[in-house]
């Protein structure tokens, strides 16, 4: 009897190996190189999401998470060397061009899958990563500059903020402010480009025009500039930011404690609010920015981070398809709000009551965050990106806002002048 | 060698308040970053350096996360950069030396080549060699493999260079009396001056084993996946441009110094012995 | 018959340097003198992207002359020059210190020093980043404020700038540099001392006399690997402004290759401010071993 059971074991695991094939379909490997921890929970989401929606083409997603340099380092190393690059990378927006130099860019176009929905989303967001009338990226968020209020101390120096329409107001708005509280009204970036570029780009300057041109040295971003330095130095109603930008550790401890009594950031400094800020909560309002004039454009899209497919990847269809139903379909816009707290590039989900729905971000700033991104969806304006974009943005965290606001050695012309003699060489 | 009388003179204390000085100096870092890896990384955020003991909000919390944040990789890289700096460091001392004593010891032609060789090599940053040396690794089929990362600096320069630089002091009649005795050359390197080596071998692993366990640019580049990585490497990738994981970043420091302190002090054992013995041959 | 020509091979003090120097050659060949070669040969290209290389002669190496490679270059002596000036003397009296028969505790004064050298950067930076922040609360403005100083954005302006670099600097490499010279001393005949105190000499007679030059070749070592150290820093700069630091205050050689090469990917320009380091730094360690007398020591 004994004897019986062991053959009949054998035999079935002989049948077990001779026919493996029984189990679930294989899934598909795919890597994707990312620099931002929270962007893997939002694709581990969206793949589970689609492993559901398609049992018979499972995906299994090989997340790698790089300091912010090194990512970017590694996948242009890769890609230069042609060998070694993953199916899937996210690229952030000051470093894109890097990848699209040269006649034969190592991404895949992805005109198929934007193209059928481009008319609901935000157009000038996709145009930040084309090249040749091909799209090479889809952005997680669409980076509306709004003005983040400290409304305690709005109150308490008697300023309604709806009644802040124009920079003018604002200044004026300020010097009560300052009066009232003793505080700073905002503080302005003179390390990195988040006070000068949302500035400039909502006065409907750029860096370059449309040609590719350098018009960084314009009169309109000269009286930009000089309005950032007279806010510190003339109306005394701004200070440079502590640590030198928005994001350093200084700047935070500063701000918790409520430092200053707003400040000029786009959608996605939300989450660092949320995260680093905590002791502001329930005390912020968010409002779109005030106009340069009546009527004018009260936001600028700022920032992102365009996720990519390589020519490398051995997989482009599917990664493709992964890219539509991950970021571009409704649900997956709806995601980039609920997992990550953006503000999808699709406007036509801003409306959908998932995003009043109660969330960290909901309980902290309240819940009409997107009718008033609804608000001023039109008011947008693109950026023009063109191969020396990385240089010029570099060179306006190091040198322009640094020199003409910080160490005050030159003045806002000479130092636009200066930069942009360099950007035309 | 009767223990000398041990007596205390103003000098002396001197010198010890200067020594203890510079090693407080050296060591508060570390204290901060201890007491710190205990704390919540919003702390930190919101009172900036702050080294007050705080039982109150203390715990152990952030080191639990290490293990079980990210499915445990912490923990696959600390193994990677284990593996890493143990080959690298016994390798590249073990060649290193070698050369470094025949560049010292021998007249030969081409010596003064290879020596200005060694010069210019060092000099050279990894930088700028970086995307030839990938393509190279690629096209041997070493890439993502500890081979791959070990093998470029199987023969640190710095480390020729400074074994050279203490065998030229070495005592040549040795090697003329190992000659006398009928020891081969191979013989005289390993039983007679090797030993003899021995404190720039102390000296030498504890570097080259910091630099294995602190590189980060080339095992970047040269590794592929995820739990491939070492250990610096994970622990930037928790640094990110628009806010820091603070709470693993604390925690996974003070444990990435531990293992190297480790080789540290096993190595300043036979380092001091080593010393001693050379004082009392004299 | 083989093995013995085998064997002689092995013990013909003619062939066995070269066995012995055999490893540094192929590892020579094989790992630095290919990538060399390649990126002598890209800084004489312009690399406009992927697979768009255009050989354009001299011209990346007449890009040089700009005002933020000058400013690297400012910078990358004045750091190199700190940090010799603090590291060679120091660490030989924190040696001599610990080395001294009456000293107690050496073993934790050399790991205390040398414990540092073995953290990375990336962790320490944090530290150092954070000690020298601009509130008046920070440990840097803490310490100067005891003197009545004002705060100082120490990141932000030049001098306090280097002092802070040169500082994690000295932080990270004053063990190291010291080890170097403690070994150095173990050299040193100890007859020679006790001869030297017979005839009377002093204490500092002694160290004059007999330490340092003892010690003669571990300097020349020390200020060479200094000299490198120094040109080719990258992490401390790093450490403290990641890529960009504002005005070009911090910003070396090295990190001027990394924003040329790697943020703006212009593979060929970053290959020329390398070459050119390289030449730099050969220069510099040339001269400053001709006048230690080095290569006249070596050919006698």
């Amino acid at each position: 009897m004994r004897r019986i059971t062991a053959w009949l074991l054998i035999l079935i695991v002989a049948l077990a190996m001779a026919f493996p094939g029984y189990a679930a379909p294989k899934a598909t490997t795919l890597t994707f190189w990312t620099f931002q921890e929270l962007h893997k929970g939002f694709w581990d989401d969206a793949v589970a999401t689609w492993n559901k929606a398609h049992p018979a083409q499972p995906i299994a997603l090989k997340t790698e998470v790089y300091n912010y340099d090194e990512m970017h380092n590694k996948l242009l190393v890769a890609l230069q060397s042609g060998v070694g690059a993953p199916d899937l990378a996210d690229i952030e927006i000051s470093k894109f061009a890097n990848y699209l130099k040269g006649k034969t860019p190592q991404l895949v176009s992805l005109n198929s899958i934007v193209k059928p929905v481009l008319s609901k989303c935000i157009k000038a967001r996709f145009d930040n990563y084309a090249k040749n009338g091909q799209y090479y990226g889809v952005d997680y968020h669409v980076g509306a500059t709004v003005m983040y209020y400290n409304k305690e101390y709005l109150d308490k120096a008697g300023v309604d903020a709806n009644k802040i329409l124009t920079w003018d107001d604002y200044v004026a708005a300020g010097k009560k402010v300052v009066a009232a509280t003793g505080k700073p009204m905002t503080t302005v970036e003179v390390t990195e480009q988040w006070t000068f570029y949302p500035l400039l780009s909502q006065y409907g300057s750029d860096i370059f025009a449309k040609n590719g041109k350098v018009i960084l040295d314009s009169p309109a971003n000269v009286k930009v500039l000089t309005f950032l330095k007279d806010m510190i130095y003339k109306d005394k109603i701004a200070i440079p930011a502590p640590g030198g930008y928005h994001h350093s550790e200084e700047y935070w401890a500063f701000m918790n404690k409520g430092g200053a009594a707003s400040l000029m950031m786009p959608m996605w400094y939300m989450g660092r609010f949320v995260q680093y800020m905590p002791d502001l909560k329930g005390k912020m309002i968010i409002r779109p920015l005030p106009a340069w004039k009546k009527g004018g454009n009260r936001s600028a899209g700022m920032g992102g981070t365009g996720t990519v497919i390589t020519a490398q990847s051995k997989n482009k269809a599917l990664a493709l398809k992964l890219m539509a139903a991950a970021k571009l379909s409704k649900e997956g816009a709806i995601k980039t709000w609920t997992l990550l707290g953006f503000d999808p590039i699709r406007w036509d989900v801003w409306s959908d009551p998932a995003m009043k729905a109660d969330n960290q971000y909901t309980n902290y700033f309240g819940k009409d965050i997107f009718n008033m991104l609804t608000d001023i969806k039109d008011e947008i304006g693109p950026t023009v990106i063109t191969e020396k974009y990385p240089l010029a943005i570099d060179l306006i965290k190091k040198n322009v806002s640094f020199k003409a606001l910080k160490e005050q050695s030159a003045t806002p012309e000479q130092v636009l002048k200066e930069v942009a003699d360099e950007l035309r060489k | 060698m009767a223990p000398k009388k041990r007596q205390f003179r103003p000098a002396t204390l001197v010198a010890m308040l200067v020594l203890l000085a510079f090693s407080l100096f050296t060591l508060a870092p570390f204290y901060f970053m201890l007491v710190s890896s205990f704390k919540p990384g919003a702390e930190m955020i919101r009172n900036g350096i702050n080294v007050n003991l705080q039982p109150e909000i203390m715990s152990l919390q952030n080191y639990g996360a290490l293990f079980t944040g990210k499915e445990g990789i912490y923990l696959h890289w600390y193994k990677n950069s284990v593996m890493i700096t143990f080959f690298q460091t016994v390798v590249s001392i073990f060649l290193s030396a070698m050369v470094g004593y025949a560049l010292a010891v021998y007249r030969f032609r081409g010596r003064n080549l290879i020596f200005v060789c060694v010069l210019v090599v060092m000099m050279v940053p990894i930088e700028i060699l970086i995307l030839p040396l990938y393509q190279l690794i690629v096209s041997i089929r070493l890439i993502d493999t500890y081979a791959g990362v070990i093998l470029p600096f199987a023969v640190p320069p710095v480390a020729v260079f400074f074994f050279r630089q203490f065998a030229v002091g070495l005592p040549k009649d040795l090697i003329d009396a190992g000659r006398i005795d009928g020891c081969s050359e191979f013989g005289i390197y390993f039983r007679i001056m090797m030993p003899i080596m021995k404190p720039a071998f102390g000296a030498m692993t504890i570097l080259q084993a910091m630099f294995s366990w602190n590189s980060v640019v080339w095992p970047l580049i040269a590794l592929r996946s995820d739990e491939n990585m070492t250990l610096p490497i994970g622990l930037a990738s928790l640094m990110t441009p628009y806010g820091n994981n603070y709470d693993m970043l604390m925690s996974g420091a003070v444990l990435s110094v531990i293992p190297i302190i480790i080789v540290f002090f096993c190595n300043q054992k036979a380092f001091i012995s080593g010393l001693t013995v050379g004082a009392i041959k004299e | 018959m083989k093995k013995s020509l085998w064997r002689s091979l092995l013990n013909s003090p003619k062939a066995v340097p070269y066995f012995f120097v055999a490893p540094f050659v192929l590892s020579f060949l094989l790992f630095y003198l290919y990538p060399f070669i390649a990126t002598i040969q890209m800084s004489f290209q312009r690399i406009a992207g992927f697979g768009d290389v255009t050989f354009i002669g001299w011209s990346n190496y007449g890009r040089l002359l700009n005002e933020h490679f000058f400013n690297a270059l400012r910078t990358t002596s004045q750091y190199t020059f700190w940090t010799i000036l603090v590291l060679v003397p120091l660490p030989i009296l924190l040696a001599v210190l610990v080395n001294h028969k009456r000293v107690r505790f050496t073993g934790f004064f050399k790991s205390a020093l040398f414990i540092p050298a073995l953290t990375s950067v990336i962790v320490a930076g944090i530290f150092f980043r954070y000690s020298f922040g601009e509130q008046a609360t920070t440990l840097a403005n803490a310490v100067t404020g005891l003197f009545g100083m004002k705060p100082i954005t120490w990141l932000q302006i030049k001098g306090p700038a280097m002092f802070a670099l040169v500082l994690l600097c000295t932080w990270r490499w004053l063990g190291v540099n010291m080890v170097y010279f403690l070994s150095g001393l173990q050299g040193i005949s100890q007859e020679l001392y006790e001869a030297a105190e017979i005839d009377g000499a002093g204490a500092w007679d002694r160290f004059r006399c007999i330490t340092l030059p003892g010690l003669k070749p571990v300097i020349i070592y020390v200020i060479t690997i200094s000299v490198y150290g120094g040109f080719s820093m990258f992490a401390e700069s790093y450490a403290f402004w990641k890529t960009a630091t504002p005005g070009d205050i911090g910003m070396t050689i090295v990190s001027y290759i990394y924003q040329m090469g790697f943020n703006n990917f212009d593979m060929g320009f970053a290959s020329a401010i390398g070459i050119t380091l390289v030449i730099l730094v050969m220069l510099v360690n040339l001269i400053q071993l001709t006048c230690f007398g080095f290569f006249k020591k070596d050919s006698d």
